[in-house]
């Protein structure tokens, strides 16, 4: 008897559905898998014959052989393990009135017969939903990463012998019950912006860098908390839709990195150490291609820590993802799209002994050490930088303002209003926030008053500013007076956004 | 080019012979070296100065008519400088500005407003280093008054990151070397190049100088030859400028304006238009006056204003030129 069952393999961040048929002939006892298995779907085999020994059920000890469709394409993955087994407990005609039809089985199995979590899950289902499947049976270990997912019956499963109790009607698993996504719900960072001591310049600047989308730099002496700024960065971001939580669960789910929650509810924030190679920052591999840091930062945050010292090819390689919010890995096996849109937050020192510019400390470097130091940031990464801000070595405990001491929630309102002006604004366009304008945009929404025209054509002169460093400073003002709830841009707004352009001065 | 046949036999002892040293100068100023060159010599000289010449390189010796006098008047003169540039600059009157390579960011800019003030009455000459040498560069540069010598062969770059700056000095100043082409830096030659920063000078403005710079040795070797030292004035520990303050305590002139200087030497300073500050800006530059380098939250604490407006402000300032900003969000008036 043959037996035909569904089961879904991932490429990139799709499903793509595989059939699963077992046949089970009178014969010299065998066992053979076509369809164009790799290796660990091959030893699935061995996995299958013990799983269903030791959840008491029979090995059919018949000439056996697994087919998987479509034959072209490559299965990689132990995803497949209780698809197998049941295909084969069906051939073998010991789950007789079970209705196995529709649905979709996903889960590796271990030698006693429990289920094992899968990665990607989430886009799997999410995929096989859209081909129109809606039963689905998954280890229970994914349950939660399920849970979010509407109009599906899910049976989360965590053994073997549930799954046949489950099938045959003897022990029916209960469905998998919807739960209701809520943003931040799971908050396990203690970062919060009224944590961090004075900073008031480079407070002000993360918040401009987060409601414009702008990437920003921070530069300043060891020890300064630049890395404790940097981490309050997704506390004072805009709250995750439901959508968006999705998309950066799906990518999340197949580096399979997601965590117990099972849906990513806050901002990711990522810090790749500086030693990482161009493939861990960017994404690829050998055969499954898995996202790299800049996939799963998507939506939040990339921080870099001490700029200068990561390899100018893997900064190189940020380039083009930085401009289209996406990055297309090719490899033998086939070309793969994961999304990247998200913000870079870099930090450095002023120069290796870390005291350029300080007033009280000498700094003991020469000229061309700092000047080496600076090479390493390439000038074309660095016009990508909107905001370049000093972070420096004072507190102010005897500060009294009050904008010293704010906390993340109060900043993130601010944030919030900004960004709707300019949802309103891009309303139809591919273009989210402020800092995605091209020259076209630039003119259509960043008029400057005739006078403010004047000043800012002197002023540019007098600091001989290249074009470039123009349009990126009149984006940051666009963006300051929305924060200001300014329709035009004032002379005020540009002074304030030249201030934050520490490496075009000469 | 046409040289002279005096200035044939000292270009034929300096550059042919390699006595551009006190030795060769000994031996031109006693005479003994001013001779007629034999047709063989006469050849090595046409086809040495042709091969500059062939690079935009002219020679003035010692015996040129337009070797500069103060130069010539200075104990220990090299017999020959190699010259790339306007060569007029040569002839006019001369002001030395140098600096520490690391000078602090006020002084960077107000030492380039110095500059270019005082280069619409002199030829600024300075080095080709960062810091000082570069602001003095910086504010000089437009107008083209401009002479750097180098402490190597004029096709030699040093720093190697001013290449186009070099360039740049070229095409609209001048640039005077002691050294034949193709010669590196080496410890003793910044040495000899600041004998002639000062000897080609009337005065020597040092903007930064700690206490082993190579700036003092420049101002040293100006009171040797009797020329004037000017320096800026530095807060009481601060370690980039203490050498400036040693000076002014010897007996330099300090300088806060132009004119301190043009004054010295009998020149009368035009009155220029001060863009002026109003308003906020003018609270915040009254305060900086007063209050010397201030961070910006301190300066918006104290006059009650956010701190954003403040940064707004201040960068209005100084795009205007009446502020600078340092290291660490401080800000000072200039």
């Amino acid at each position: 008897m043959i037996a035909k069952i569904i089961c879904y393999a991932l490429s990139g961040l799709e499903g793509v559905p595989v059939e699963v048929e077992a046949d089970v002939n009178k014969g010299v006892p065998s066992y053979e898998m076509v369809g164009l298995p790799d290796t660990a779907v091959k030893e699935s085999k061995e996995r299958v014959r013990s799983a269903l020994k030791n959840s008491g059920l029979l090995f059919p000890m018949n000439r056996i052989t697994i087919n998987f469709a479509p034959a072209d394409l490559k299965k990689e993955g132990a995803a497949f393990d209780l698809a197998i087994a049941v295909s084969l407990l069906k051939a073998s005609e010991q789950l007789l009135g079970a209705d196995v039809k529709d649905i979709v089985f996903l889960g590796e199995l271990a030698l006693t017969g429990d289920i094992r979590p899968v990665a990607g899950l989430l886009p799997i289902l999410i995929s096989a939903k859209s081909h129109g499947y809606t039963r689905f049976i998954i280890p229970a270990a994914n349950a939660e990463e399920a849970r979010y997912l509407g109009g599906a019956e899910i049976y989360p499963a965590s053994s073997l012998s549930e799954v046949v109790g489950h099938l045959v009607g003897m022990r029916p698993i209960p469905p998998l019950e919807l739960k209701e996504f809520v943003p931040g719900r799971h908050k396990t960072g203690t970062a919060d912006l009224k944590y961090v001591k004075g900073q008031p310049v480079a407070r002000r600047a993360l918040e401009i860098a987060v409601a414009g989308g702008h990437n920003m730099l921070m530069s300043g002496p060891p020890g300064t908390g630049k890395t404790m700024l940097a981490r309050c960065l997704p506390t004072v971001m805009p709250d995750l839709s439901f959508e968006e939580a999705l998309e950066i669960t799906k990518i999340h789910s197949v580096a399979g990195v997601l965590g117990e929650e099972g849906i990513v509810s806050e901002r990711p924030f990522r810090t790749p150490h500086h030693t990482a190679t161009t493939v861990s920052m960017c994404g690829g591999g050998n055969r499954i291609v898995h996202p790299g840091e800049i996939s799963l930062a998507h939506g939040g945050v990339l921080f870099l820590d001490e700029l200068p010292e990561y390899k100018r090819s893997t900064l190189e390689a940020l380039r083009q993802p930085l401009e289209d919010g996406c990055i297309t890995i090719s490899r033998a096996g086939g070309s793969f799209t994961y999304p990247a849109r998200f913000m870079l937050c870099a930090s450095m020192n002023p120069c290796p002994c870390g005291n350029y510019g300080s007033a009280d400390r000498v700094c003991t470097c020469t000229p061309a050490e700092i000047r080496r130091y600076r090479r390493k940031i390439s000038g074309p990464l660095l016009d990508r930088i909107d905001l370049q801000v000093e972070v420096d070595n004072i507190t102010y405990d005897d500060l009294t303002s009050s904008e010293v001491r704010e906390d993340s929630a109060a900043v993130q309102k601010r944030v919030n209003e900004a960004r709707r002006i300019q949802r309103v604004r891009f309303e139809g366009s591919s273009i989210h926030t402020n800092a995605e304008m091209g020259e076209k945009e630039i003119q259509e929404f960043c008029v400057l008053t005739r006078e403010g025209d004047k000043i800012l054509r002197d002023a540019f002169e007098r600091m001989e500013l290249s074009a470039r460093a123009r349009a990126r400073i009149i984006k940051v003002a666009r963006t300051i007076a929305d924060l200001d709830s300014s329709e035009q841009i004032m002379p005020k707004h540009v002074f304030e956004a030249v201030s934050y352009r520490l490496f075009d001065k000469v | 080019m046409n040289y002279t046949p005096e200035e044939k036999t000292v270009i034929y002892a300096a550059a042919v012979k390699g006595m551009n040293n006190r030795a060769g100068l000994a031996a031109v100023r006693g005479g003994d070296a001013v001779r007629h060159l034999d047709g063989e010599e006469e050849k090595e000289v046409s086809a040495y100065t042709a091969m500059l010449e062939k690079r935009g390189i002219f020679i003035v010796t010692f015996l040129s008519d337009d070797y500069p006098e103060s130069l010539r008047n200075a104990s220990d003169p090299p017999l020959i400088l190699y010259g790339a540039g306007r060569r007029e600059l040569l002839k006019r009157r001369k002001l030395c500005i140098v600096g520490s390579r690391i000078t602090p960011p006020w002084a960077e800019k107000f030492g380039k407003t110095l500059s270019a003030e005082l280069s619409e009455h002199f030829t600024i000459v300075t080095g080709l280093a960062e810091g000082g040498d570069a602001a003095a560069i910086a504010g000089a540069l437009a107008g083209g008054n401009l002479i750097s010598v180098l402490p190597c062969g004029i096709d030699v770059c040093y720093p190697a990151a001013h290449t186009a700056l070099k360039e740049k000095i070229l095409e609209k100043g001048l640039i005077l070397s002691e050294y034949p082409l193709g010669t590196g830096t080496a410890k003793f030659s910044f040495h000899a190049r600041n004998r002639l920063l000062a000897g080609l000078s009337e005065g020597v403005l040092v903007l930064s100088a700690g206490v082993r710079s190579g700036a003092l040795i420049t101002a040293g070797r100006a009171l040797d030859y009797g020329r004037d030292v000017f320096a800026l004035p530095y807060n009481a520990g601060v370690s980039q400028g203490a050498g400036c303050n040693a000076l002014i305590k010897a007996g330099a002139y300090l300088v806060t304006e132009a004119a301190d200087i043009l004054s010295v030497y009998g020149i009368v300073s035009k009155e220029k238009e001060e863009p002026e500050a109003e308003g906020e800006e003018g609270r915040i530059l009254q305060y900086l006056r007063e209050q010397g380098e201030v961070h910006v939250a301190a300066l918006a604490e104290a006059l009650g204003m956010r701190i954003f407006e403040a940064s707004a402000a201040l960068s209005a300032l100084e795009l205007k030129g009446l502020a600078v900003k340092s290291g660490g969000n401080k800000y000072s008036a200039l």
